[in-house]
């Protein structure tokens, strides 16, 4: 018994291991930077547009990393193929956050026809409570407990703001600072590991690997 | 009472024990190799510890027992060959395991 605990321990010491390269952090840090920078952007661009424009910016953010991965970082984390009983866990993942977002959506469909007098605050606590639980499902599905602590970050980040909004009227109910915050803490979390492996793991001669 | 060339008398549990699997660099390869479908050598290296030529000489011996399998082939323009346990390899292991664990629960706590 105590075999198999330590197996199964193992395995997801490798797989942690395998997907710890820093990507994830600041591709989720890039993305949700859209709540620091497109409030400033609608004032000039509309909220359509202001929102539009960070598809290249995501296009961009995710070729320069597909580059950094495949030329600096697998190289010297080495590659790794999971077997059944981890794929599976890990296409599950795709499939509850398409899920997610679509109850996400027709909860928020529903609320705003059902309670169009709802108060001004209300939106920020919907968004701090789906962030909260997106960020569990996948730090649960994903097995990496860092999650937790940014779905916390995030889940403060529009609270937060909204305080801050109510006490100092910071503008766009102070979005720009508490997610500018986060999504920079995450980016910059992402670099370090990023830059640790790098640094701390030499590239292999190419006579080993044949 | 015959010794086997590994000096344990033929009565002697531990004489059944695989040899290839019982030292501890290629047990601790195949233990990463068994969780998983596949490797390469730089992921087994940092896993493991060992050095490249520990690390070949080891491959080596597994691969030789028919244990592993080494798949050699290039991503890109460079070369990369991924490890992997074979069928035969993966019932070693746990017949490995098994023999082990009984070998241990038959030791009397007290003499």
């Amino acid at each position: 018994m105590r075999a198999k605990i330590s197996l199964k321990e193992i395995e997801r010491n490798m797989y942690r291991q395998s997907i710890q390269d820093g990507i994830i952090d600041i591709q989720i840090g890039s993305i949700l930077l859209i709540f620091a920078v497109a409030p400033h952007l609608s004032e000039y661009l509309g909220d359509f547009w202001s929102s539009l424009i960070f598809l290249p910016f995501w296009g961009l953010i995710y070729l320069a990393l597909r580059t950094v991965r495949k030329k600096y970082l697998q190289p010297r984390i080495g590659q790794i193929q999971y077997r059944s009983s981890r794929k599976k866990r890990l296409k599950s993942l795709t499939l509850s956050i398409f899920i997610f977002n679509l109850l996400a959506l027709g909860a928020g469909f529903l609320f705003l026809v059902k309670f169009p007098n709802f108060p001004e605050s209300m939106p920020m606590v919907v968004l701090s409570i789906l962030l909260m639980t997106g960020f569990s499902l996948a730090g649960y599905l994903l097995e990496l407990p860092r999650f937790y602590a940014y779905g916390s970050l995030y889940a403060l980040a529009p609270l937060i703001g909204e305080y801050l909004y109510i006490t100092y009227t910071t503008p766009h109910h102070g979005l720009p600072i508490t997610f500018g915050i986060a999504s920079g803490l995450l980016i910059l979390i992402g670099l370090v590991i990023m830059i640790r492996i790098i640094t701390g793991y030499p590239l292999p001669d190419q006579e080993y690997l044949a | 009472m015959s010794a086997n060339p590994a000096g344990h008398s033929e009565g002697n549990p531990l004489a059944n024990i695989n040899q290839i699997i019982h030292a501890p660099a290629r047990l601790m390869i195949l233990i990463h190799l068994y969780v998983v479908e596949s490797l390469d050598y730089v992921f087994l290296k940092n896993q493991t510890g060992l050095s490249w030529g520990n690390l070949a000489t080891h491959l080596g011996k597994l691969e030789q027992a028919g244990l592993i399998e080494i798949i050699k082939g290039y991503q890109g323009k460079k070369p990369q060959s991924l490890i992997k346990l074979t069928s035969q390899g993966r019932k070693a292991f746990q017949d490995y395991k098994r023999s082990l664990q009984q070998i241990l629960d038959d030791i009397p706590d007290d003499l």
